[in-house]
Order: C-alpha cells, then sequence, then structure tokens
C-alpha cells in the first residue's frame, strides 16, 4: 500500500466515519455498556508528558490525543487534523523545514469548550518548559517555534530539513492538551496539578471518572465525542496488576476481562489459553527481526590482531554470494517461528518488515530449498572431495563456520535446527553461546562482543525506534563497521561496503516525500537481504494481545498506542 | 485516616509529600489502598487466627489424634505451600474449571473499586475476598495453630492442670479457662506481633489476585524507585511494629499477673 | 479410732504401670489397704516407693496415656472408683475427696487469684453463690492460717511463698468438707511452727467433721504424733501395715526397722546419728516376682529367692510381707547380709 492510498483510506475512513461502521454494529453512544481492559502494569499517571511508561501512555490515550497517529501498517492517520501534511498536499515545505497542521472544525473538548491552535502551541511550550522533566522531550527535538496561523492552524518550525518531520503531536506519545486545564502547571510545577494529570480533559472517545494509582483507571463515554455514534462503550475500567500469565487467563479462560496487553508468554501457554473459548490472541508485527548476520572478514584465530576480523582479511568463502544464498533457503522460517515465537512471531525474509511503505515484497527465502541450496553450491565449486560430509574450496578449505549467539532458550534451540540443515548443504557448524551481558554489553576489550564478530556467522535481534527506519538503514554505510580504530563500535558487524548503498542511503537522507522513502527504504533492504544474503533474516518478532470474543473493532497496532482506535471497539455476538 | 495519626499538618495541604511515580501526595494513596488492604489481609488475619486457635487447642489436646495429624499436615502445607501456588490453584480450580455461571465461580481479579451497598454487592464483596482471604488466612493459621498448639502442650503438662482436675472441674472448665488462659499468653503476643504484616499488606498475594493494596503500593513503588513513597511505607510499617510490640508487652502485662509494670 | 465401723475407702489389688519409651515402669503393685471415717492413715516409704501414684491412681489423676490403671477395685460410698463414669468422678474429686499435691510451687494455676481458685469448688460442689464463695473462701484462708486472708483473696499464686500456697492448697482441698482427704507430703514446705499448727488442724476436722485422712510424709515423727495407722510402702508395694503403735514399738519388715533407725535422734551418740539404707531402690520396669527389697535386706533368707512374700497377719491389725513374719518359717534360718 502506498502512503496515498493509505491517506485517501484513511480520510475516507473519517468522512463516512458512520457508514465504515454499518455492518450492524452502529448505533447510540454507550450502547454496548462497560469494556474491561487488564493490563499487567498498572497505571500511575495520565500524563504522557510525564511519564513514557507505555502503560500510561496507552491508558491516556483513551482520553486525549494527538493530531495524527499510525495506524496498524504503520501509516499515519489523521486524528483532530484534518489530513497528515506531505509536501504533495503543501502542508510540509519544500525545504523540509517546517509542517503545518489544520484542526478539523468544531472540534470540542469533553468540557464542551473548543479546541483551538493555542491549545496545539501550548503543548509544546508545556513538554519544553524549563525544570518540567518532559519525558516525551524527543518529541519536540528540532523544533525552534510553533506558531499559530489562524485559530485553527498551527505551524511547527525546525531547525533544519526534517525528512521525518511526524514527531511532534503525532502518535500516543503527543498528544494535544487542554490549555486551560495545565496553564498552571508549566516546569517545575507540572507534577503538582495533581489533579490534571489524574483526570486530564481530552477530545477522546472517553473521560476519567475515577483513578486509583497503580491500580484502576475507570473512564465513562465523552459525551462531547466528536463521532455521534461512538464511543460504543458506555464505561471503561482499566485495570492494573499482576503478571501476563493472569491477565492472558482473566481474558481468554475466565471471561472477566475483554482484553489483556502484552502477553509476554511461551506459545504453547498462549495456545492452552485460548482453548479456554472465551477470548482470543492477536498479533501485530513491527520490526523486530531475529536473523543472522554473515561475517564477511576472516574471524581466523590464525591472523593477527588488528587484522582478525577487519576489512584487511575478506572471509575465504563468506564473501561468495552464493554460499550465504544457499545458507539461507536451508532454512524452514516457518517452523522456526512455529518452535520459538507461536502468535508472536512470523517468518521473514526482510531487514525492515515494517513499516508497510517500507516492506519489499521479498519473499523468494519462505520456502526451505535444501535442493536448491546444494545446487548453488555444487555450481560454485565447493565439492565434497575428501567425502566427510563437508564441502572444501577448491584450496581444500572446509565449509566450516563458528555460528554465535547470546545464551538464550529459544536462539539455543535456532542454533540446533539451524545447524542440522547447514549439514544437509555440506557446511560444518560449531555453536557458540554466551552471556548476554558480554554478547551485547559493547565492551572493546572483549573478543566475544557481537560487534567484535569473532566468528562467521552470528544472530540476535533488533529493531529501530518509531516509525523511520532512516538511522537504522544507516547502520549499514561502509565507515560504520567496527574496527580496532573505532573501539570496536558500530553495527555494521558485517563490514558491509558497498558505494551503491551508501549513495542510495545519501538520497535517503534528503527526500521528504513518503512514497519515494518507502521505494528508497525497500531497496536498501533489498540490498541487503535479497541480493546479497548478507543478513539473513529470520522472524519478524512481534507482539501479542488478548481480547473476548465478544469484542469487536480490535486492531492491534505496534506503531501507536494499541488502544488507538479504542473508540470504534464494540460487542459483537458471537 | 492517616493524617488523624500522623498529626493533620499533611492534609492541611502544607507540606505533602509527593511521589514520584504518580507526582500525587503519598498519603492520598496510601489511604485509597487502605480499604482493600483491610479486607483482604486484615480479614485473613481474623479468619487465620479463629481457624489457628481451635486447631492448636484440639490438636494439642489431642496429641497424637488423628485430628492432630491431620492438623499438623495441613499447617505443613499451609506454611511451607507459597501462596502464589496455594492463590493460582484456586483461580484454576474456582475461576477457570468452575463455569462462570455456578454459585462456586468465584473472580480471580479483586475489583478495588466496587462498593458494598446491598446485600447483592456485599455478597459480591465476600466472593471476591474469599480466595485471597482463604489463601492468606490458610498461611496464618497454619503459623498460629502450631504456636497455639505448643503452647497448650506446655501447659497441659503443668500441675495446676492436675489441681483444677482434682477439685472435680469438667474437662471444658480445664482446658478452656485454666489451659488455656495460660496458653493464650505467648500466643496473644504472636498474633500482636503479626498485625503489623496485614498493613504490610501481603506483597505476593495482592499480585495473584490483583488486589492492589499497601503490598502492591510498596513493590511496585521499590520498582518505580518512588523514593518518598516507599520511605512513607516503611516509616509507616516502622511506627507500626514498634507500636504493636508495645501493644505485645502491654497485653503480656494484663494477662500475666506475674508481669506487672507498676 | 472408732475401731469396727465400715471403712469409707476400700483398695484391692491396685496396680497401676506407665508405659515409657523406655518400657513399662510398674509403680503400684497389687496395693490394697482400707480407710475408715475419721481415721488417720500415714503412708511412708523412701522417695519413688509409689506413694502418689497410688493415691493418685485412686481419683484417676494420673494423666492416661502414659498411666494405665491395670487391676483393683477402689471402693468409695458403694461405688468402684475405677468403673465411675466422669460425672461421678467429678462430684467425688473435690467434693468427697479433697487432695493436696505435693508440690505447692506449681500446683496453682498462676494467672487466677488464689480467692478464685478457692471459690471454683465451692461453686460448683456446694452450689454457692459467689458472694457466698469468697465468705467461705476467707473463712478457709482464715483456717489454715493465713493472715489477712480478706485482703490476699485477690492476691495472684505468685505472690504467696512457698508454704502459704501449701496452705492455700490446703484449703482448697478442705473446701467442701470431704469425707476423705488425701495429703501428699502437705507439710514439707512448711516450718515447725506451721506444721504443728496444721497438723493440730487436722486433728481438730477430723474430729469435728468425721474426715478420714491419708497423710504422705517421710516424717516419721509426724506419723508417731497424728496417725492412727501407719502403711509402709516400698517398689510400689505395701511391705507393712500396722497401728501407729504397734510399727514404732515392734516393727517387722527389714525395711521398716531400716527405716526406723534412719530417724535422727538428737540423743543418739554423734556417729551413730544419721543411718543410711544400703543399696539403690528397686527398679521397677517388670511385674515384681520376688521381695523387692531383697538386694537391701540384711535378713535376706533363702525362700526370698524364690517366692514372693505375703502379707502375712502379725496381730489384729498389723501384717508385713516378709517371711520373718511367716510364722511358718523358722527364723533361725535368717542368713546375714549377702554383702
Ligand atoms: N509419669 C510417669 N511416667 C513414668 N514413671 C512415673 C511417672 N510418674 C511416676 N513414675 C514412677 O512411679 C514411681 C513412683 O512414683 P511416686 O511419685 O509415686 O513416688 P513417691 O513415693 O511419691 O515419691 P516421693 O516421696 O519422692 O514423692 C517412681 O519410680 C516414678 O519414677
Ligand atoms: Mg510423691
Amino acid at each position: 500500500m502506498t502512503i496515498k492510498t493509505a491517506l485517501m483510506g484513511a480520510v475516507a475512513s473519517l468522512a463516512f466515519a458512520p457508514m465504515a461502521f454499518a455492518d450492524g454494529h452502529e448505533g447510540e453512544r454507550g450502547r454496548d455498556g462497560e469494556l474491561r481492559i487488564i493490563y499487567w502494569q498498572a497505571v500511575s499517571i495520565l500524563n504522557p508528558y510525564l511519564s513514557s511508561g507505555t502503560k500510561d501512555i496507552d491508558a491516556s490515550a483513551l482520553v486525549i490525543e494527538p493530531l495524527g497517529r499510525y495506524d496498524s501498517s504503520g501509516n499515519p492517520v489523521p486524528y483532530l487534523a484534518t489530513e497528515i501534511p506531505t509536501v504533495a498536499n503543501g502542508g510540509v515545505s519544500e525545504d523540509l523545514t517546517s509542517i503545518t497542521w489544520t484542526l478539523q472544525e468544531g472540534l470540542v473538548w469533553s468540557d464542551g469548550t473548543p479546541v483551538t491552535s493555542r491549545d496545539v502551541q501550548f503543548t509544546w511550550e508545556y513538554c519544553t518548559a524549563e525544570g518540567g522533566g518532559c519525558a516525551q522531550a524527543a518529541k519536540f527535538e528540532g523544533v525552534t517555534s510553533v506558531d499559530i496561523v489562524d485559530d485553527l492552524t498551527v505551524t511547527v518550525n525546525f531547525d533544519g530539513p526534517t525528512p521525518n518531520p511526524y514527531q511532534p503531536f503525532m502518535g500516543g506519545q503527543s498528544p494535544i492538551i487542554q490549555a486551560a486545564q495545565f496553564a498552571d502547571c508549566l516546569g517545575p510545577r507540572a507534577p503538582e496539578c495533581t489533579d490534571a494529570n489524574f483526570a486530564p480533559i481530552g477530545t477522546g472517545p472517553f473521560v476519567v471518572t475515577d483513578f486509583r494509582v497503580n491500580d484502576v483507571v475507570s473512564f465513562a463515554a465523552n459525551e462531547n465525542y466528536r463521532v455521534a455514534s461512538q464511543p460504543a462503550f458506555a464505561t471503561v475500567v482499566f485495570k492494573g496488576g499482576g503478571d501476563a500469565t493472569a491477565a492472558g487467563r482473566a481474558v481468554m479462560e475466565t471471561g472477566e476481562f475483554d482484553y489483556a496487553w502484552n502477553m509476554q508468554l511461551a506459545p504453547d501457554v498462549i495456545a492452552g489459553m485460548a482453548e479456554g473459548g472465551v477470548g482470543s490472541p492477536v498479533s501485530a508485527f513491527g520490526a523486530l527481526v531475529e536473523r543472522i548476520e554473515v561475517n564477511l572478514t576472516d574471524p581466523s584465530p590464525d591472523l593477527d590482531e588488528g587484522i582478525r576480523s577487519t576489512a584487511e582479511a575478506p572471509h575465504p568463502f563468506l564473501t561468495d554470494p552464493a554460499v550465504r544464498e544457499a545458507m539461507s533457503i536451508a532454512i524452514d522460517r516457518e517452523l522456526l517461528v512455529e518452535i520459538g515465537y507461536g502468535q508472536a512471531g512470523r517468518p521473514t525474509c526482510n531487514l525492515v518488515p515494517a513499516p508497510a511503505i517500507y516492506a519489499s515484497d521479498n519473499t523468494g527465502c519462505l520456502t526451505q530449498d535444501i535442493d536448491r541450496a546444494n545446487a548453488l553450491l555444487d555450481e560454485a565449486g565447493y565439492m565434497d572431495t575428501d567425502g566427510d560430509g563437508v564441502r572444501e574450496m577448491a584450496d581444500g578449505t572446509p565449509l566450516s563456520i563458528l555460528y554465535q549467539t547470546s545464551t538464550n532458550a529459544v536462539r539455543q534451540d535456532f542454533q540446533a535446527l539451524i545447524k542440522e540443515w547447514w549439514s544437509e548443504i555440506g557446511i560444518e557448524t560449531e555453536l557458540r553461546n554466551i552471556d548476554a551481558g558480554v554478547f551485547f554489553g559493547g565492551d572493546p576489550g572483549s573478543p566475544d562482543t557481537f560487534q567484535r564478530f569473532y566468528a562467521d556467522v552470528e544472530m540476535y535481534a533488533n529493531v529501530f525506534d518509531g516509525t523511520d527506519p532512516q538511522s537504522y538503514l544507516g547502520a549499514y554505510l561502509c565507515d560504520k563497521a567496527p574496527r580496532p580504530d573505532t573501539q570496536w563500535q558500530g553495527e555494521n558487524i558485517n563490514r558491509f561496503c558497498d558505494p551503491a548503498y551508501d549513495a542510495l542511503w545519501q538520497e535517503l537522507t534528503s527526500t521528504g516525500d513518503l512514497d519515494e522513502r518507502g521505494r528508497i527504504g525497500a531497496a536498501l533492504n533489498d540490498m541487503l537481504t535479497k541480493d546479497s544474503n548478507v543478513i539473513i533474516p529470520l522472524v519478524d518478532r512481534g507482539r501479542v494481545s488478548a481480547h473476548a470474543n465478544s469484542l469487536g473493532g480490535i486492531e492491534l497496532n505496534v506503531w501507536d498506542s494499541e488502544l488507538w482506535n479504542i473508540a470504534g471497539w464494540h460487542r459483537i455476538s458471537e | 485516616m492517616i493524617d488523624a495519626m500522623f498529626g493533620t499538618n499533611f492534609a492541611d495541604g502544607a507540606q505533602r509529600i509527593i511521589s514520584f511515580q504518580s507526582r500525587s501526595p503519598v498519603f492520598d494513596i496510601i489511604a485509597e489502598r487502605m480499604p482493600q488492604t483491610l479486607w483482604v489481609v486484615g480479614m485473613s488475619y481474623v479468619v487465620g487466627v479463629l481457624i489457628a486457635l481451635p486447631i492448636g487447642i484440639i490438636s494439642a489436646y489431642k496429641q497424637y489424634s488423628i485430628f492432630d495429624q491431620i492438623g499438623t499436615l495441613i499447617s505443613m502445607i499451609g506454611f511451607s505451600v507459597p501462596t502464589f501456588f496455594t492463590g493460582v490453584l484456586l483461580i484454576v480450580i474456582f475461576s477457570t474449571m468452575v463455569p462462570l455461571d455456578s454459585i462456586f465461580w468465584l473472580p480471580s481479579i479483586y475489583d478495588t473499586t466496587h462498593e458494598v451497598t446491598d446485600w447483592e454487592s456485599f455478597k459480591f464483596q465476600m466472593r471476591q475476598m474469599a480466595m485471597p482471604v482463604f489463601v492468606l488466612a490458610l498461611f496464618n493459621a497454619a503459623q498460629i495453630s502450631r504456636y497455639m498448639r505448643a503452647s497448650m502442650l506446655d501447659n497441659l503438662g503443668q500441675d495446676y492442670v492436675r489441681t483444677a482436675r482434682a477439685k472435680g472441674m469438667t474437662e471444658k472448665i480445664v482446658v478452656l479457662k485454666h489451659v488455656l488462659r495460660n496458653s493464650m499468653i505467648p500466643v496473644i503476643t504472636v498474633i500482636a506481633l503479626g498485625v503489623p504484616q496485614v498493613f504490610g499488606g501481603a506483597i505476593i498475594t495482592e499480585q495473584v489476585f490483583k488486589v492492589n493494596g499497601l503490598g502492591q503500593l510498596l513493590i511496585t513503588a521499590i520498582q518505580g524507585s518512588d523514593i518518598p513513597m516507599v520511605m512513607t511505607l516503611t516509616f509507616m510499617f516502622a511506627i507500626l511494629i514498634v507500636l504493636f510490640n508495645l501493644i505485645a508487652d502491654v497485653l503480656y502485662g494484663v494477662l500475666d499477673p506475674r508481669i506487672r509494670y507498676d | 479410732m472408732p475401731d469396727g465401723a465400715l471403712p469409707v475407702l476400700d483398695v484391692k489389688d491396685l496396680k497401676t504401670v506407665f508405659k515409657t519409651r523406655g518400657g513399662e515402669v510398674h509403680a503400684v503393685n497389687d496395693v490394697s489397704f482400707s480407710l475408715k471415717p475419721g481415721e488417720l492413715l500415714g503412708v511412708v516409704g523412701e522417695s519413688g516407693s509409689g506413694k502418689s501414684v497410688t493415691m493418685m491412681s485412686l481419683i484417676g489423676l494420673l494423666p492416661s496415656p502414659p498411666a494405665e490403671v491395670r487391676n483393683g477395685t477402689v471402693m468409695f460410698d458403694g461405688d468402684d472408683l475405677l468403673n465411675v463414669d466422669a460425672a461421678r468422678m467429678r462430684d467425688i474429686r473435690g467434693g468427697d475427696i479433697g487432695f493436696v499435691f505435693q508440690d505447692p510451687m506449681t500446683s496453682l494455676n498462676p494467672v487466677f487469684t488464689v480467692g478464685m481458685q478457692i471459690a471454683e469448688p465451692l461453686r460448683k460442689h456446694m452450689g454457692m453463690n459467689k458472694k457466698a464463695a469468697r465468705a467461705r473462701a476467707v473463712e478457709l484462708l482464715e483456717l489454715v492460717g493465713i493472715p489477712d486472708a480478706e485482703r490476699r483473696l485477690d492476691d495472684y499464686p505468685h505472690q504467696f511463698s512457698g508454704g502459704m500456697r501449701q496452705r492455700v492448697m490446703i484449703a482448697i482441698a478442705l473446701a467442701c468438707d470431704p469425707k476423705v482427704l488425701i495429703a501428699d507430703e502437705p507439710t514439707t514446705a512448711l516450718d515447725v511452727t506451721i506444721q504443728a499448727q496444721i497438723l493440730e488442724l487436722m486433728k481438730e476436722l477430723r474430729t469435728k467433721l468425721g474426715m478420714a485422712v491419708i497423710w504422705i510424709t517421710h516424717d516419721l515423727g509426724v506419723i508417731a504424733g497424728i496417725a492412727d495407722r501407719v502403711i509402709v510402702m516400698y517398689g510400689g508395694q505395701i511391705v507393712e501395715h500396722a497401728p501407729v503403735a504397734d510399727l514404732f514399738a515392734d516393727p517387722q519388715h527389714p525395711y521398716t526397722q531400716a527405716l526406723l533407725t534412719t530417724i535422727p535422734s538428737v540423743s543418739g551418740e554423734r556417729s551413730k546419728r544419721l543411718t543410711i539404707i544400703e543399696g539403690q531402690p528397686p527398679i521397677l520396669g517388670a511385674a515384681p516376682t520376688l521381695c523387692p527389697f531383697r538386694d537391701r535386706c540384711n535378713k535376706r533368707v533363702e525362700i526370698c529367692e524364690r517366692m514372693m512374700p505375703q502379707r502375712y497377719p502379725v496381730s489384729g491389725q498389723h501384717d508385713a510381707a516378709c517371711f520373718h513374719a511367716d510364722p511358718g518359717i523358722p527364723k533361725e534360718k535368717a542368713v546375714g547380709h549377702a554383702g
């Protein structure tokens, strides 16, 4: 899906909101009674500017809203704004230094007063006020001013070209708060405004009726909500505490709750609970990818320190794309998912499998093909000449590799399976696992860090923050390779170096158009994966929540608050 | 309520202690947590004591009888099986295995916002308290019944028991008046010293049943490095512990004429 | 002594055994004696000879387990006390039979006032109300010689001296004008003057109320002063039984004889002032089949190794469990102490 169609869809769903839900569950506001949500972490405060906890951000999402959110594919959709400003529609300046938002007409706060551009400006002032300790200050980084154009229009100015201007006032971490309510809460006084922090006045579908710190929040439908038929629920109980197991049980087995957040549980435990029949798990996938990274340099201990695992010593056979491709297609990713992650994982061939605009339609690796892998190696001239089951290079060097990862039950299962598959294509694998504290510790003196990469391949998971992969993809530039003179820091652990890649990435940094960014991002992704197999992606790890079977309208979202579309949640007959 | 205990300067809003986590006055939160802690943990203590005393008395009086053996077994179980196990076991039985519409179905998650206004809501309160109270009461009862039994055994062998029998007193009077009165002295002390734990909440059980009382408050405060909250709670517990030590000492004097503070 | 009257208490073949982890302890073996109304029966015998156990067996005060009364009858008022129901037994205890225990320090309940502990049997057996019981308790305390009785009623046992506690115990035992008073070394903790007072009191109550008394003591002097008849116990058995005068004048059993010589005499020569009985008391591990004293006996004869002596009558009310008292055995055959 391109950004244009996404935007059109979003606009359509807003414009025809009553119609969009015309499939038998529209009706009066509050018709469906009580909605019961359980988070195994309890809510401490309902002001995301004073807490970065997901539970706090999610609970406040019922009350206060940003100008725009990300939908479940990671595409921006307008909330309080009429549309998402882009260069194309003139909302983002050509030089990428400002973005102008327009508020919907007729928006009111839950107390009945109108929402104006002053509230937007105030929100920026609030989070950037001296001494306020704003937890979301990063959202406003680079913002030089927020100017009121008129009552409904506001311009955000940046200190330089900002290809991704959708940071301030976008997403659950940056909602608009009411200037009138928080007027006296600026700077050091922010924490003192307990009443406001515990019951902010918002534009969202619900208002706070009772708040018990670290225990339970009660909400009621906002009578002034902009969609007449929403929310479907008259009240919401937002209970906190306990653990993921108990929360899952309460939704999927006992039916005491309708929605449980973040089921960090073993796949078989979730499956067992789902057999209870009253609720089901629901998953959503972001860009957290478990992958095998291939070392393009020679980690042989025979080499001198300073040469070993650096660009000076190219790997004898892993520099051959045929070998890497054979290794990739020898893996049965479906089986890995089933064993390690269940509902919370899906096979992937991409380094950036999401958001949708960046995701390449790269599915070539999904079916295991041992025969083709063998054929590839045969063609490339790696033959088992001495009959020991391991192929050798022409000079007799066996295809024998060291495969390391951090100590973790799932990862060791993966290692064992993959070693087996690789042995079927004549590659001998030695396994090693290293304590996560050391492996990810980054100690320049340690030979066991993932950056040092004193192994042929290694496996771990990584992800980028937010919806924009620019800096994530930037990690694979030539000069980002860890080496002695960078104190072994850097994330280009493969020592990958392709001038074409570097050039394309530079282009990304100066592109503002989202569609274009998506195209470039996908191309960069392909250069690392499909085209070269320098990175062998395995599993896209997602998030699982659980909901009652009688609860409809849920669309789990990893790019914004899980409760981003709670206004549309409703009861369905099972 | 807490303000009254510590002097009213906090309630005046003058110098309030503010929680780091929620940025709200610590005492407001504590006051909010009191009801469920007292309902659940307090009630379980009362129930535990009420179960423990008769079990202790009968076990001692009928030492090595079947009753005593079963009582010993149950208290060993109650004492050694952790509450997170018994709690989850009960949830699995009464919340998931028992069908939802059965009268034996019990909620696994405590509703702290529930208010008792009439008979129906009182019944619901009893139902939602049933499992956490049972779990904690079993644990408390296990402990106290052992004390009671030991103390009774100690006293049953005393010469004054023979004197009471020689006077023609019934077994009921001998045991429940002469022996019990003496046996209660150390047990009352143990019970009094256990009361501050009620206010400390039951961290694990509160967690299992999502009671979110003072125990959960303390643990979340510790996890969130909420120093003002942790300090206030621990200071409060310290005061309670000192207070109940004092009460235990005074009770000792009241119960045992040999110890009098003049 | 009202000779010929029906006995108020008649004990036959009483046998009490303790079952302990180390095996059985035969503490009382075939003890028989009777007690006539108004009579004072002295019981003497060395420590561990079974005096206390015998008396406690009578009214079922031994804890069971470990104690077990194996055999015997204890006739009181037409009932066999070993077979009456619990309610009747409770009426008898404290009502018809008063008991003064050996250890005054621990026999009172530390958490109740002395007044309450005296009033308890009064209210149960005599049906008195609180006030009447209290008045009677004052009387009783005065009777046993506790000064300022009225005030001391509200004191706790720990506020009394050992001797005073002993007297409180006596007051409790006497509270309901019992027909029989069993006093287990009641005067051991008392000084001589108080002891004399108590003895005087006993004599008086006997005549006034017709109360029969069993008086256990180690003090042969006391026995000589107040007892009508005496039984001597050794190793859980009665080895000699005689009217007090006969016992002192003509002891038959070698143990009795030895016992009498242990009385320190003020007039005696210094070296002879204290005599001891050589050897150890018997171990009561099994039911005895031979004379329990034979190991320590200086008059042991050959038959002592084969048979158990019966209680042979010596004269009217005097008998002794020794072959030397058996007219059938010629006394010349006696051999010296095995040494
Ligand atoms: N509870 C018991 N368990 C086992 N043996 C016991 C028990 N009570 C008493 N005995 C034994 O019974 C025997 C008689 O004890 P008893 O108390 O009657 O002696 P006594 O003649 O009263 O001695 P004293 O003059 O010291 O009071 C002793 O050997 C004693 O060890
Ligand atoms: Mg004795």
